[in-house]
């Protein structure tokens, strides 16, 4: 085995176990967990035989493992900035909600 | 006091201030010369745009942070709302752009009771405003592009002159705090089937509301987030 190999699988397990570890909001992060426990498999799959993935890059009509994983990264980072956006503009709504309940409750009159 | 048959204490001006003091005093008093009642949401502003508008005679609700124009209109309208007699309602801008007698114009197109909401519009009729040339070349591509502004033949996407009804406010929820408010209360209209219509009015482009109008490439932002909104859960 190469130290690659070690580093990387070292790194995922790492994670996972962090995760599992968060138990924040129930329902949502359940499936999140499930999600990453396939992928960490898939993973340390994929780090101990790497050539595995270029089978797998030639069904789909790429030439190399290397290229698909490059191809599901900018899939996989388009997705997440687009979620994280979304996210921003509705914790942005509350904020403003919130905001808008502390002023009204500051509101100030003229005096005539 | 009546004015073109409205009395005039159920009339709400609202009246968005982000850093306005050098001129939000006159815009409130021009504006309390014939309305009794004017909102000043003052939001976030760094200066004493809040002293200013409460010594000319405005209510003021302040936003402790900087929230948009589209958070403070709201949150007039909420202000509004909730008070005894409310039955008419205006948005207007602190910057001395509007005219207040556009907005009594623009009342006496309400209360003929056919239409809930009546947009300012500098496109229409002979009251050609001096817009320059770009940002007239701009506004007029915002209108042409939300489907919402084109289905109810509106010309002026972003003219910051509203009069409407109770209804209105009572339903009225905008989501985006920004720039954004203004294609997003066009779509409010669209999707409630309110009735609109049209009056023209005036702009007046001094060098301070041309210094604090918003860029031109904010139509960008404004035309994305058009796009997002069917998106968020709300």
């Amino acid at each position: 085995m190469n130290w690659i190999q070690v580093l990387l699988i070292v790194a995922v397990v790492t994670l996972l176990v962090y995760l599992l570890r968060s138990r924040t909001n129930a329902r949502a992060k359940a499936w999140v967990k499930v999600g990453y426990v396939l992928f960490v498999l898939a993973a340390v799959y994929a780090i101990l035989r790497p050539d595995d993935t270029t089978v797998v890059a030639n069904w789909l009509g790429v030439d190399r493992g290397t290229d698909l994983l490059f191809y599901a990264l900018v899939i996989a980072f388009v997705f997440t900035t687009m979620s994280t956006y979304l996210r921003f503009k509705e914790l942005e709504l509350r904020y403003a909600r919130l905001a808008r309940t502390i002023a009204l409750e500051g509101a100030r009159t003229p005096e005539s | 006091m009546y004015v073109v048959g409205i009395d005039t204490s159920s009339v709400w001006i609202i009246v968005p201030a982000f850093n306005e003091a050098q001129v939000i005093g006159d815009v409130v008093a021009d504006l309390r010369a014939v309305f009794a009642h004017v909102v000043c949401v003052n939001d976030g502003s760094r200066d004493d745009t809040a002293e200013v508008a409460l010594r000319a005679g405005a209510h003021v609700v302040s936003h402790p942070v900087n929230l948009g124009q589209g958070a403070a209109i709201q949150t007039g309208v909420e202000y509004a709302r909730r008070q005894p007699g409310a039955a008419v309602f205006a948005t207007f801008d602190a910057d001395g752009q509007h005219r207040v007698k556009d907005v009594v114009s623009m009342m006496e197109r309400l209360s003929r009771g056919d239409v809930d909401i009546v947009i300012g519009t500098r496109f229409a009729g002979s009251a050609i405003s001096h817009t320059p040339p770009l940002k007239r070349l701009i506004l007029r591509a915002a209108a042409w592009l939300s489907p919402s502004s084109r289905r109810l033949g509106l010309t002026d996407a972003h003219n910051g002159l509203r009069v409407f009804d109770k209804t209105i406010a009572d339903h009225l929820n905008l989501t985006m705090s920004g720039m954004s408010h203004a294609s997003e209360f066009v779509t409010l209209i669209d999707e409630n089937r309110w009735r609109v219509a049209e009056e023209p009015v005036e702009i007046l482009y001094t060098e301070y509301s041309l210094s604090k109008g918003q860029p031109l490439l904010n139509g960008v932002n404004i035309v994305f987030d058009g796009f997002l909104r069917g998106r968020m859960r709300r």
